[in-house]
């Protein structure tokens, strides 16, 4: 943490080589987050998009600790801003999901989460993604997307079980 | 695409030379819009050519002007160090305005109230903000310390 916090008020004072540090260390995490939300197809230029407005953010970003939750909600514009349609649909109403207590117990590995988030609709892949792939805490995930903690949570069992589903489904599950 | 790969295409937009390159072309398209403004509202029976030429070079400035102000705000981030830089850059040309101004009416004689309070208005804010980048900078350095950088 702080020595993302390092990085970042290296980048804020305008040091060059503290810009490629920066896009060494979080280029990948965005990407693979671009790439599931959006398809291989967009990936590049769509991450392109977000360094882009990442590096002109830069200089206003107040908390350089805070930098995690700003970038992955930058990317999450990027990637909003390209399935608006998708993100227009209402969300399915789950007062009542049953909190899941282990995240293994439905996903068995990588792999197979991997396999299935294709067929989520975004927000609950975005959620999956965040948390399982990004190995983001709950808090940093509802903070990206713009919800309460409890939404976040209740979004993610929701998600989980519809993985499952699809899993299932698709014929995944071994 | 890999990491090396975008440190690549962002290259253009980390470049410290166009950043400072957009600051000069704001701020010498405003010094040479000013400038001619100046000369103009101080030369009385100006020829109609000469006031279209004064007029011409003031668009051509404000163009330039107008380029480096988009350029800055849309394409190319300004950090502690190039707003530090950009402060001092416009210090100077502010400085020059004045003293433009000040030779002016002094060789024709002529005081212009407006002309002083606007330069004054122009250099206390050039002041302003050069302070204030300063201030940004020495934060961020004190910041760096602390975390062993």
């Amino acid at each position: 943490m702080a020595d993302d916090e390092l990085l970042i008020v290296r980048c804020q004072l305008g040091e060059r080589d503290a810009f490629a540090r920066l896009i060494r260390a979080w280029h990948t995490p965005v990407w693979i987050y671009v790439r599931r939300m959006l398809g291989p197809d967009k990936a590049d230029d769509v991450s392109q998009e977000v360094w882009l407005a990442v590096l002109r953010g830069l200089p206003r970003l107040r908390q350089p600790g805070r930098f995690t939750p700003w970038l992955f909600t930058i990317a999450r514009r990027a990637v909003t801003n390209h399935l608006r349609e998708e993100y227009a649909r209402p969300e399915v109403a789950f007062d009542h999901e049953p909190a899941e207590q282990d995240a293994s117990d439905v996903v068995a590995d990588r792999a197979e989460l991997e396999a299935g988030l294709a067929g989520l609709p975004p927000r609950e892949r975005e959620i999956l993604i965040l948390f399982h792939l990004e190995d983001l805490p709950l808090q940093t995930c509802a903070e990206i997307c713009g919800i309460p903690a409890g939404t976040a949570k209740s979004r993610l069992s929701r998600a989980r079980r519809m993985l499952r589903e699809e899993i299932t489904k698709g014929g995944y599950l071994r | 695409m890999n990491p090396e790969d975008m440190i690549s295409k962002m290259s253009g937009h980390t470049s410290r030379f166009r950043r400072i390159a957009n600051v000069v072309a704001l701020l010498a398209g405003l010094t040479e819009a000013a400038f001619v403004s100046l000369l103009w509202a101080t030369e009385p029976g100006l020829p109609p050519r000469t006031k279209l030429a004064f007029a011409a070079f003031i668009v051509i400035g404000l163009a330039w002007a107008a380029y480096g102000a988009w350029a800055l705000t849309r394409r190319t981030p300004m950090f502690a160090l190039d707003r530090v830089i950009a402060a001092w850059i416009a210090v100077g040309a502010i400085g020059l305005l004045t003293v433009t101004t000040i030779l002016v009416t002094t060789l024709r004689h002529r005081v212009e109230p407006a002309l002083f309070i606007t330069v004054a208005l122009l250099s206390t804010l050039a002041l302003i903000n050069l302070g204030k980048a300063r201030a940004r900078r020495s934060a961020l350095v004190r910041r760096k310390r602390e975390l062993g950088g």
